[in-house]
């Protein structure tokens, strides 16, 4: 499984890569933001993006929105992470057509279950 | 100092701990600090406004920075250098995120600023409270018996 984390933030994109390794997924690709990001997608095949929230450029809900409006993407399970409990963050991502989110701290058995959960929503 | 303050740190604390580094930590005593100043050598600070206002820091000695830099990344390294403190200053912000939402439970809703590191020992800090500064001291185990401190610093009002 090919993975793209999207954070700002190179420690999180690190701290997400270990908790993908002790889940046994260890080929990550990583990008700064949504802008980055769908300039990697355009030239990689990718099973799974785990998304922050907050983000120069092109935010979380923004690049959410441009992968779920895209046919040649929108298949690909999203998971976005927040750190912001709040419904209102929430709602806004399952209404803008996320597959999953999760909410920091997260273990690594979390982040398996959510992964299973979005890939069962796409349908793969 | 209410008590009500004190509990979202300890439990933002216990869980970030267990579910972002599978350990567990052992509250000691809680005390009130006497300085105005960093308890560790690698220090993350954050201020929290909103309902109320205060600051929080996340203080380690170099040992166990190295240890949180290990367990959260998954790479050594054997001195401070930027991504140890980049390090320290991610748990710093996701357990002020996560009081934040205990504080949220308790209807005081909070902001947090962007956090900051320093490194030093005893190095001088703005609470932005006049209230005393409240010091909780964590107890965890870095393997082979050793066990280190994180000290938790709070000021609220």
């Amino acid at each position: 499984m090919k993975v793209l984390v999207v954070d700002d933030f190179a420690t999180m994109r690190k701290i997400i890569k270990n908790v993908l390794k002790q889940i046994n997924i260890e080929n990550v690709l990583e990008a700064e933001n949504g802008k980055h990001a769908l300039t990697v997608l355009g030239g990689e095949e990718v099973d799974l993006i785990i998304s922050d929230w907050i983000m120069p450029e092109m935010t979380g809900i923004e690049f959410l929105k441009a992968c779920k409006g895209d046919d040649n993407i929108k298949k690909i399970p999203f998971i976005m992470v927040t750190a912001e409990a709040q419904k209102d963050n929430i709602m806004e991502a399952i209404k803008s057509g996320v597959d999953n989110y999760i909410v920091k701290p997260f273990t690594p058995e979390k982040l398996r279950e959510a992964i299973d959960k979005a890939k069962a929503k796409v349908g793969k | 100092m209410d008590v009500k303050y004190i509990n979202p740190f300890i439990m933002a604390a216990q869980s970030v701990f267990r579910t972002m580094l599978g350990i567990e930590v052992t509250l000691s005593k809680p005390v009130i600090k006497t300085s105005r100043t960093t308890s560790g050598e690698v220090t993350g600070i954050m201020g929290l406004v909103g309902d109320r206002k205060g600051t929080i820091t996340i203080s380690f000695q170099d040992k166990g920075a190295l240890f949180i830099y290990k367990t959260l990344i998954g790479d050594e390294s054997t001195a401070i250098n930027s991504d140890v403190v980049d390090a320290i200053g991610e748990i710093t912000n996701i357990i002020s995120g996560q009081a934040r939402k205990e504080f949220e439970k308790a209807g005081i809703n909070l902001k947090a600023a962007i956090p900051m590191v320093i490194v030093g020992k005893e190095i001088e800090l703005n609470f932005i409270t006049t209230l005393p500064i409240v010091q909780l001291p964590f107890n965890f185990s870095v393997g082979n018996g050793t066990q280190e401190v994180m000290f938790l610093d709070f000021s609220f009002e």
